[in-house]
Parts: C-alpha cells; structure tokens; sequence
C-alpha cells in the first residue's frame, strides 16, 4: 500500500514514474492528455 | 466582481497545491487566509483564489468529461462554469471547518453531472485557427496520447463510481490525500486504502484487456 501512495503520489504532483504498472501508465497516459496546454480563458462576472 | 484572466493548464504543473506542500505551491494555511478575504470582497484575493483554483478544476472536468471531437471544448466550458458559480457563492460562503477545495469540488461534481446528462455534448464547436506555429506534439504523438488517454477513461469508467471520484481527485486534479479524503469525506488513511483498491482494479482490468 505504500509502494502505491508513492506512485500515486508521484503522479498527483506531476513528478516522472519509472513503472511497468499498466494502471499507473494508463493514468499517466491521462494525466499527459488533460495537461495539455488550452487556450487563455476570461471569466468576467457582472456585478 | 473582478476581470479574472486565467493561463493555463500546464502552466499548474508548478505552482498549484491546496496542500502544505514544499516545491513552489501554495501552503494549505495561505489559501484558507486567501479564502477568508475573498468571502470579504477583496478583489485581489479573489482573483488569486480562482487563479489557484482553476487548473485543478479544468483536470478534473477534462478527467470526467473527456473530449468531443478531439477537443476539450466542453469540458473546459463545464470548469468555466464551475469557477463562475464559485464566484457567485462566494459571498455566500461560511468555512464550517471543512477546506474550501470541498467545497469547490462539490460544485465541479454537479456541474459535470449535469453535463453528462445534457446533450451539450454533441455540440460540436469550430476549432480556431492558431495565430502562429503550431509548438505542441506532432499528429502521430497527438493521436498515441489521445488513444492512450481515452483507454484510460473507459477502463476508469467501468470503476464503481467511488473508485473513479477517488482517482480523479488524487490524481488527475493533483490533490493530496487529506484533500481528497476532505472533498469526499473520508480519512487520509482511508483514502490511501481506497487508492491501493481502485488501482488494483484498475490494473486488473488493463491486464485482461491485454490478454483478450
């Protein structure tokens, strides 16, 4: 379990994982793609 | 109510945490202090508070909604509305002890099931065309993330609901453990638990997919 927090861990502060673990390559295969960078965006709320 | 200009998400890779984290983020203490004169009106808090708040919120939304037609247009219209109806509740907003990231997140998780359940998301919006060269991944690496991407997304669908919250938070959000355990209402320790099932399953499924 604590080998698992490490590379959860790893992955939640965007910090690089040398694993075989199919679960923690798909999540990083993620993680890469909602990353990615999006354009500017303003928020301007009336009032 | 402030102009909120936001940048973007990769640029949260460095600089935003909820948690006491040390490498360049924001310490836990700080955002509860910028919390407090946000709910007060300060502009410039506001704006500091949706500025940290706004990447965690965009990776989650894209995490659960995905893409329409390659794009995360959706989804990042669903995190916009998400920080505007942050905005509106500030105001509103009494800290009842539990971290305002709670909060936050309770809204992300209504607005995104409301997404879901619309049909909004067979709009398909016109992608604009860039003003300059075009400085990300080429189309065979962008097609590779994508596909890798989108097999994650449909194994975590076939999480229980609970499990794919869990992951999404900890760790396409990038939220620590008491954050996780706070937004969903368990303990650190139970959500490291939790963590260890859910890739369990995770792997599990990976692995017979692989096989079949």
């Amino acid at each position: 379990m604590a080998e698992t927090d490490t590379l959860v861990e790893a992955l939640s502060r965007r910090m690089p994982v040398s694993t075989s673990d199919a679960a923690v390559t798909l999540l990083a295969a993620l993680i890469d793609d909602v990353d990615q960078r999006c354009s500017s965006v303003s928020i301007t709320p009336s009032g | 109510m402030p102009n909120v200009t936001e940048g973007c998400v990769a640029d949260a890779k460095n600089g935003v945490r909820l948690a006491t984290r040390s490498e360049g983020g924001v310490h836990r203490d700080d955002l509860k202090d910028l919390t407090s004169l946000a709910v007060q009106g300060d502009r410039t808090a506001i704006e500091s508070l949706i500025a940290q708040l706004r990447p965690m919120v965009v990776r989650y939304c894209r995490g659960r909604l995905g893409r329409v037609s390659g794009q995360y247009h959706i989804a990042d219209d669903v995190a916009q509305e998400v920080c505007i109806a942050v905005l509106s509740a500030l105001p509103r907003y009494r800290d009842m002890g539990r971290p305002f990231a709670s909060f936050v997140f309770g809204i992300a998780s209504h607005k995104v099931a409301d997404a879901l359940r619309s049909s909004v998301r067979s709009a398909v919006p016109t992608q604009d065309l860039p003003d300059g060269p075009d400085e990300g991944p080429g189309p065979e690496e962008t097609v590779v993330r994508y596909i890798e991407a989108e097999h994650a997304r449909r194994l975590l669908s076939r999480l229980p609901d609970n499990q794919r919250e869990l992951l999404m938070l900890r760790v396409v959000s990038g939220l620590s453990a008491e954050e996780t355990g706070n937004v969903l209402g368990m303990s650190p320790g139970a959500v490291r638990v939790a963590q260890h099932r859910a890739l369990a399953r995770l792997r599990a499924m990976a692995e017979l997919e692989s096989i079949a």
